[in-house]
């Protein structure tokens, strides 16, 4: 099987690394670079533990991604949205809300929390159901989450961010 | 690693799309492309193995989303789902594949899956191709032989079938100019939303008034392929939108499908609500809000 010679930018350092060509986004970043904060859930692109935002606030399912087509693209985990110690305004509203119990969901519901207000600054109680499709959590039921994310979109709102 | 291994390959990135019809003449039937990669990849975690993925990550030229009021739509190989569901020309002249954006999948897979991999996967549960065929759109394929294009209406051969030949790539999918007066509509029933339909409909009418002068009515997961109605469409081929014509449509509807048992639903249901979905999907076209209920 081929090998391919490939840079990542994840959560703003570079990386550089050679991966066999069925190797997935997801497994580079765990096993290759140690970004462990990146969750395997399904494997198939349906629960959407394995979210990762590339190039800014598009987010993506790291396990039907071959990282040899990500040459040169920049990645952001979860790992890498805290700010000199402060933790995101979408991390901290998650805390606040028990929105996180077994947390395996957590990084992935994050990051598209992230992704969905980007494109939508305000959205309802209905966006923001429609916008977390793909991504599943089998423990809160959901309400805290769609709590957090609207006191996220209040906060962010608030300060501009 | 992960379970759900992907089995070896070679990934072959080409940089042309003269270079992927050379890798195409040469690997023929041992190569897939891979597009966006949600439909591929997934099968080669499970039952299929290939010896080369030809890649269009680094593939110039084919992320046109590109309208023209007299030439129609061209979609190219690399745009993706979300690209469509941004297009504020999609959305006012293509209701039906806006519609049917909308719904597809989850945000990821949007951002990731492409339009015409939709097409190229020729399942009878694909929203974007649905619609798609509704509205009367033709693949674009090349090989180093050049071009040629088929319509939808003799695309899919069976299930997961295509009439494109080993050596040849998909370029694009074009979608004709709507006349005026044309109104379209997409539909689908899911278990969840996320979940693959269980039944699709989608439709494109050429309206005068209340009069339906020509239309295309078309639905998913009622056969090995997707399907158009042609008795349905001459139904309403020059007859006025009324609730008695859409009454006759209703129970004329299980004549013209074919579904099966699977596990998203029975036989027996699917026939006994695809009448009222393609009868709801005409009601959406003919709103002019366009409001997916």
């Amino acid at each position: 099987m081929k090998h391919h010679a490939i840079k990542l930018t994840v959560n703003g350092e570079e990386r550089e690394l050679t991966v066999p060509s069925n190797r997935t986004l997801l497994d580079a970043l765990r096993d290759d670079l140690g970004y462990t904060d990146t969750k395997y859930g399904c494997g198939t692109g349906e629960c959407g533990a394995c979210t990762v935002l590339v190039d800014g606030v598009t987010s993506i399912n790291g396990c039907l991604t071959l990282a040899a087509t990500m040459d040169g693209r920049s990645i952001t985990t979860v790992a890498g949205l805290a700010r000199d110690g402060n933790l995101h305004p979408v991390q901290q509203a998650f805390i606040d809300h028990d929105a996180v119990q077994c947390g395996f969901c957590t990084p992935g519901m994050v990051l598209k929390t992230i992704s969905l207000l980007a494109d939508n600054p305000a959205p309802n109680e209905t966006e923001i159901r429609h916008g977390l499709e793909g991504n599943i959590c089998r423990c809160t039921g959901y309400s805290k989450i769609v709590e957090a994310v609207q006191d996220a979109s209040d906060r962010m709102q608030g300060t501009g961010e | 690693m992960t379970s759900r291994v992907m089995r070896d390959f070679d990934l072959l990135l080409p940089e042309s799309v003269t270079e992927v019809v050379t890798l195409l003449a040469r690997h023929k039937d041992k190569s897939a492309i891979l597009a966006g990669g949600t439909d591929l990849l997934v099968a080669l975690k499970f039952d299929y193995a290939i010896d080369n993925v030809i890649s269009l990550a680094l593939v110039p030229g084919l992320g046109t989303l590109r309208f023209d009021p007299q030439d129609g739509l061209v979609i190219g190989a690399k745009v993706t789902v979300a690209e469509i569901l941004k297009s504020a020309e999609v959305k006012a002249n293509y209701p039906a594949l806006w519609q049917a954006a909308q719904v597809f999948a989850t945000p990821q897979l949007r951002n990731t899956a492409t339009v015409l991999g939709n097409i190229m996967r020729a399942s009878p549960a694909g929203d974007c191709s649905l619609a798609i065929l509704a509205l009367g759109g033709t693949v674009l394929l090349q090989s180093t032989a050049g071009q040629r294009e088929v319509d939808l209406d003799n695309f899919w051969l069976s299930y997961a079938v295509t009439a494109r030949q080993d050596d040849e790539l998909a370029i694009a999918v074009k979608i004709p100019a709507p006349p005026s007066g044309q109104k379209s509509a997409f539909r689908r029933m899911t278990r969840t939303t996320e979940d693959l339909s269980k039944l699709g409909a989608a439709v494109s009418l050429h309206m005068a008034g209340n009069v339906c002068q020509q239309a295309r009515v078309a639905m998913g997961c009622v056969g090995p392929t997707l399907v158009r109605l042609p008795a349905i469409e001459k139904i309403l081929a020059g007859a006025k939108v009324t609730t008695e014509l859409l009454q006759d449509i209703v129970g004329s509807v299980a004549a013209e499908i074919n579904p099966i048992d699977d596990q998203r639903s029975s036989a027996d249901y699917r026939l006994k609500v695809a009448g009222v979905l393609v009868r709801r999907v005409i009601e959406q076209a003919l709103d002019n809000e366009g409001n997916v209920q």
